[in-house]
């Protein structure tokens, strides 16, 4: 496999490059993930706008008008989540649908991946694919996350902007003040706005921000058909200043630590076999012994974490 | 399903369904949908009347194994040939395609000449269809190894 040749493509823009890389990325496991990403990781940034909800309130919809406006700003990029079945493992993509016509005609990049039954709205490998995205130079990616629960929030880690989908009729005043989604919107849009209901829903959510001091968060109602105040949820997400990418940062790192010690010992501990009379010992204890026979490995994972 | 340490030829196969012409009969079209991600594929729908270049850029920007093309109103040598034109000028040689719908026995060497297998008609079972589309992909995949 040549990386060299796939990485000059990302950076040109090569959509076949691009499209192969988040493939291998999501596919192919711990070195390959690393081969792609040391190369790429010193180029472009982006702002990443999230775009979550519950299922069915319009997120899709929503990203076939707001694409075509932000790429008048910039490059565009589109990535969308779906869920994987839990029985088979397979996925229907089907985010793709509501905004095939707007996207092919801008020639915005647009790609949808399953969620491979990660929990929390996306799929395990998201930060790596925005990254490739950020360095084929593109200056906004917009990331739709799974039609999402009240808890699925890890969305709000990874975007500069977080906007939260919400259509008329979903719940009164209680679900406005519950914890978890309805906490971390950075922009809080209320799609369907023609529908019934409509500024019932507006008025209980400013309520519910005004409760918690949060009354400037801006709380947009959009039509997605007419596409009628689109312009002003652009201009409230431009006026959002990117996060501290550090925050970021550490979060990713965290985890890749986590997989590198995985990577590192999963055979090794495969490899005990069932019969070994060190098995014994209660787990705790074996554990520890394990990652003690490696600790220079370990200790070289130490220092390099120092070093960042 | 762990996806740690996966090889790349063992992943889900990607596929994309599309009916690359003036053509609303869906209901087979969904059946497949769910028969192939039941059997554990990343599936695609390109929805209803997308043109022949929309499908191919789909394809190339989602990185399918294999492109499943189905028409049911007779235009299938008009628009598969499309589709296949537009992969050729395009350069891509690494994405198998499949076809099916109503297809007479007379048409299906022509198909197979522009590299166009299956051709499943009404009845087939749904696990002939399944495995065509594995096998076709696993080979795809093994090209693909080599080419980066």
């Amino acid at each position: 496999m040549n990386t060299e040749i796939l990485v000059q493509g990302i950076l040109r823009g090569d959509y076949r490059a691009i499209a192969r890389s988040i493939s291998l990325i999501e596919n192919s496991g711990y070195k390959v993930r690393k081969d792609i990403i040391s190369r790429i990781y010193r180029y472009g940034s982006a702002k990443i706008i999230g775009i979550t909800g519950p299922p069915g309130v319009g997120k899709s919809t929503a990203i076939a008008n707001l694409a075509p406006s932000l790429a008048v700003h910039g490059k565009v990029a589109v990535l969308a989540i779906d869920p994987a079945s839990p029985f088979s493992g397979g996925a229907i993509l089907g985010n793709r649908i509501r905004m095939q016509a707007a996207l092919s005609s801008k020639g915005i990049y647009m790609r949808s991946t399953s969620n491979r039954l990660y929990n929390g709205g996306l799929s395990e490998y998201t930060w790596d694919i925005i990254k490739v995205l950020e360095a084929a130079g593109n200056d906004y990616i917009i990331l739709e996350t799974v039609g999402s629960g009240q808890a699925d929030i890890d969305i709000m880690n990874i975007a500069d902007v977080t906007c939260v989908f919400l259509a008329p009729g979903l719940g009164d005043e209680i679900q406005a003040i519950k914890s978890g989604i309805m906490e971390i919107g950075d922009i809080f849009v209320i799609n369907k706005i023609d529908r019934e209901g409509s500024y019932l829903a507006i008025k209980d959510i400013r309520e519910s921000l005004n409760m918690s001091n949060k009354l400037e968060t801006p709380v947009i109602g959009v039509n997605s058909l007419t596409g009628e105040n689109y312009d002003e949820l652009v201009k409230n997400i431009l006026e959002i200043k990117n996060k501290n990418p550090r925050e970021k940062y550490y979060r990713k790192l965290k985890m890749v630590v986590m997989e590198a010690i995985y990577d590192e010992y999963s055979d090794y501990v495969d490899g005990i076999e069932y019969g070994d009379n060190s098995l014994d010992e209660d787990p705790y204890t074996l554990a520890e012994e394990i990652l003690g026979k490696n600790s220079n490995n370990l200790r070289k994972i130490k220092s390099r974490q120092q070093e960042y | 399903m762990n996806g740690k340490n996966q090889k790349y030829t063992e992943a889900p196969v990607k596929v994309l369904l599309a009916k690359p012409a003036i053509d609303g009969h869906d209901r087979g079209i969904f059946v497949l949908a769910k028969a192939f991600r039941d059997a554990g594929m990343d599936v695609i729908y390109a929805g209803l009347l997308p043109t022949p270049e929309e499908v191919v850029d789909t394809a190339i920007n989602e990185d399918v194994d294999v492109i499943a093309l189905s028409l049911l109103n007779g235009a299938h040598m008009t628009a598969f040939r499309n589709v296949m034109e537009i992969l050729r000028k395009k350069g891509v040689n690494d994405i198998a395609v499949v076809g099916g719908g109503i297809i007479p026995d007379e048409d299906k060497p022509a198909l197979e000449k522009m590299g166009i297998t299956g051709n499943f008609g009404p009845g087939t079972p749904l696990n002939v269809i399944i495995d065509h589309v594995r096998a076709r992909a696993g080979e795809i995949r093994k090209l693909r190894a080599n080419e980066y």
